[in-house]
């Protein structure tokens, strides 16, 4: 598990005020985790805050679960 | 939710039809809109400043007398979108979100009302559809026109986000105004369409507000009082199925929410806009029956097919789809929005406030 996974996890988790347990490598944040889909753009700003990046808002509105988060925010450090 | 209808499907009335352009927002329907804007005065906050087209009708909306133009954006880069468009930014306001004097205030009441870190926030505000939904909501703009560079998703978002929703509804939607030329011997008689292009297969809540939405729509630009019905296969009974049962679910959550509205269904479409079709098939008439002028369909399939085809069959103008159901109005452009459009859009949601 990689440090930006457990970042984006604990970031996720913060955001949606839910549990840390709950969000999985593979969760999904509408479907699994319960956000709703206009939370998504909260939950990219919480991104850019944690790892200090500028995410490009169209390519952020694909990031639909944490393994794909992770892989986003990668490619941006 | 999500939009379900790419905005690059959009089928503003930029067309008579057989493909020729006209300057359609000083014609017809749409005058009376561009008329209704003038008289109120109001502004509008562009968001997307750098895009030539939006300058352009920035500037003919200043020129016009439609609204105070607010461009956002760096402006270095919109004065570079200006000098590409060939216009003058002379009178028109451009604000960069980034370096704004307002950034601190919006974050900060931001912030509060979305329970957020203040460092969080800002990174939200900055972004111009956002700073632009909290000039509308903070009362610096009185409407927000964007979507030529941004999804309908995100320009939703930054709605629900920033100005939020009307009282008691819960559903972004959209509608159609559809302006039929010759309708029962009335002469472009208008019709509200709903829900044509963002929720797919709404629930009774949804549809609920999709109806609640429209029926306000409705009366601020038909000219007349709305009158709501609520599409089905059936008309008050005449048949059973799940699928009515979601429109008699819906006419229920309504009653119950706004009784006095002339709100009523199930009903086919011919009973709900043909008196003497309503006259027979509906036992307890009202003043809906026969005489409905916002429609509102019970899925995205039904809505999308059917505007269509009554833009092409019945030669009819399309106009949207317009955002409905904020707190105030804001609204989604076509990626290929013209010049043009951007003017009607904004002549139509400065009447709408």
């Amino acid at each position: 598990m990689s440090d930006t996974a457990e970042r984006v996890k604990k970031v996720a988790a913060e955001t949606l005020k839910i549990d840390l347990s709950m969000v999985k490598d593979d969760s999904r944040f509408v479907e699994d985790l319960g956000a709703e889909s206009i939370l998504s753009v909260v939950l990219v700003a919480a991104f850019e805050e944690e790892f200090d990046i500028e995410m490009d808002e169209q390519g952020a509105l694909g990031v639909k679960d944490v393994s794909t988060a992770v892989t986003f925010i990668e490619k941006h450090l | 939710m999500c939009p379900a209808v790419s905005n690059n499907l959009i089928a503003k009335a930029t067309a008579d039809g057989r493909g020729r352009e006209r300057k359609w927002y000083t014609m017809g329907v749409i005058s009376r809109f561009v008329e209704q804007a003038k008289a109120k005065a109001g502004s509008v906050v562009l968001p997307e400043g750098t895009d030539e087209r939006i300058v352009q009708a920035a500037r003919q909306i200043k020129d016009d007398g439609i609204a105070d133009p607010i461009l956002l954006g760096p402006a270095d880069e919109v004065q570079e979108a200006a000098k590409q468009a060939g216009v003058s930014l002379d009178g028109i306001r451009v604000i960069d979100p980034k370096t704004s004097d307002k950034l601190e205030s919006y974050t900060a009441v931001y912030a509060k009302a979305r329970e957020m870190k203040p460092t969080i926030a800002a990174r939200m505000v900055k972004r111009a559809l956002f700073f632009g939904g909290m000039m509308v909501a903070q009362g610096d703009a009185d409407t927000m026109v964007a979507g030529v560079a941004h999804a309908t998703a995100t320009v939703i978002q930054a709605g629900a986000l920033t100005v939020g929703y009307a009282p008691g509804i819960e559903t972004a939607s959209s509608f159609f105004l559809m302006v039929i030329p010759d309708f029962q011997d009335q002469r472009d008689k208008p019709f509200i369409y709903a829900d044509c292009a963002v929720n797919i297969a709404p629930t009774p809540a949804e549809l609920a507000d999709i109806a609640l939405a429209s029926h306000a729509s409705g009366e601020k630009l038909l000219g007349e009082p709305a009158r709501t019905a609520l599409l089905s296969f059936s008309t008050q009974g005449s048949a059973s199925h799940e699928h009515i049962d979601k429109v008699t679910s819906t006419l229920a959550i309504v009653k119950q929410r706004a009784a006095d509205l002339h709100i009523d269904g199930e009903f086919q479409a011919d009973a709900a806009i043909i008196p003497s079709v309503g006259a027979k098939k509906v036992k307890q008439p009202g003043p809906v029956v026969g005489n409905a002028n916002v429609l509102i369909f019970p899925d995205l399939n039904a809505g999308n097919i059917a505007y269509k085809l009554t833009q092409y069959m019945a030669n009819a103008q399309a106009i949207g789809p317009f955002l409905q159901g904020f707190a105030k109005p804001i609204s989604d452009l076509s990626r290929g929005a013209s010049a043009q459009d951007v003017v009607a859009t904004t002549a139509i949601c400065i009447a709408m406030t």
